[in-house]
């Protein structure tokens, strides 16, 4: 094999000596805005979410399906009342970094127009271990979900539109406000 | 007593608008919703409320100079 110029020397990779991961990586300084009405940077978003203290990084992104009930789907708008919103996925992020010792929670979703295809919302955990990041993860997502006042609008194929109606937790619950989860019949 | 609401709840009131009656608290406030448009009834019924950015309850006391917030079951994600 014919050494090649772009290899680094051998004594540069065994040593790591000119700067470590710890020190190369971000760790979440900065603050992500929980709402965003531009298109959500997954890979931004992921590339920011690494951390020296994390062996599983788990990215969940909610994307908008062509079709929902048997009705083609041409879009979807999501609205939120902001304060609100925003306060409440701070609150469960640092709840979920806490319960399960995360170093990293990341979530952001979209208002506005939403094509099908796109991301509508995204939840990144960091943890030393795979089962706490997949925990964690499923969680954020319900919770954001289920309790954060965004709402979304169906457009159709046909011209109407509806908004709401992704959740029928109260079926099960018996409660319009009580989800699965909090029920302990989450799967 | 200043009122926003959001999602469906647009296609029956204005997204902001005012009340000038006395209404004590949430209760009220819904019966009067109701009185407005009959129609938003059923979604009324399902719907929470806020003040300063907190779900309050019926038993919360509400105030002419609050801005409240009607919010219906979250469908985000």
């Amino acid at each position: 094999m014919t050494p090649s110029s772009s290899y680094p020397p051998a004594a540069e990779v065994k040593g790591f000596p000119q700067e470590t991961a710890a020190a190369a990586v971000p760790t979440q300084a900065a603050v992500i805005p929980a709402l965003s009405a531009d298109p959500l940077d997954i890979v931004g978003l992921l590339s920011g979410a690494h951390h020296p203290g994390a062996g599983a990084v788990v990215l969940f992104s909610g994307e908008v399906r062509d079709s929902n009930r048997g009705q083609a789907v041409l879009g979807l708008e999501y609205e939120a009342y902001a304060p609100m919103a925003e306060k409440l996925i701070a609150e469960i992020l640092a709840e979920a970094k806490a319960n399960w010792k995360l170093h990293i929670a990341v979530a952001q979703h979209r208002v506005g127009k939403v094509a099908v295809g796109d991301s509508a919302v995204v939840v990144i955990t960091a943890s030393a271990h795979r089962s706490e990041a997949y925990a964690a993860n499923r969680h954020i997502i319900d919770r954001i979900k289920h309790e954060a006042p965004i709402w979304k609008c169906e457009h159709y194929a046909d011209g109407t539109k509806e908004w709401g109606n992704n959740c029928n937790c109260h079926s099960v619950t018996g409660d319009i406000h009580k989800h699965i989860y909090e029920s302990g019949q989450h799967p | 007593m200043k009122i926003h609401v959001y999602a469906g709840l647009k296609d029956y009131f204005q997204p902001e608008f005012e009340l000038r009656e006395e209404i004590a608290n949430t209760d009220e406030l819904r019966a009067v919703l109701v009185k407005i448009n009959g129609n938003a009834g059923p979604l009324l019924s399902t719907c929470r409320f806020a003040v300063e950015e907190g779900f309050i309850d019926k038993n919360f006391k509400l105030n002419a100079h609050d801005t409240v917030v009607i919010i219906p079951p979250s469908s985000g994600g």
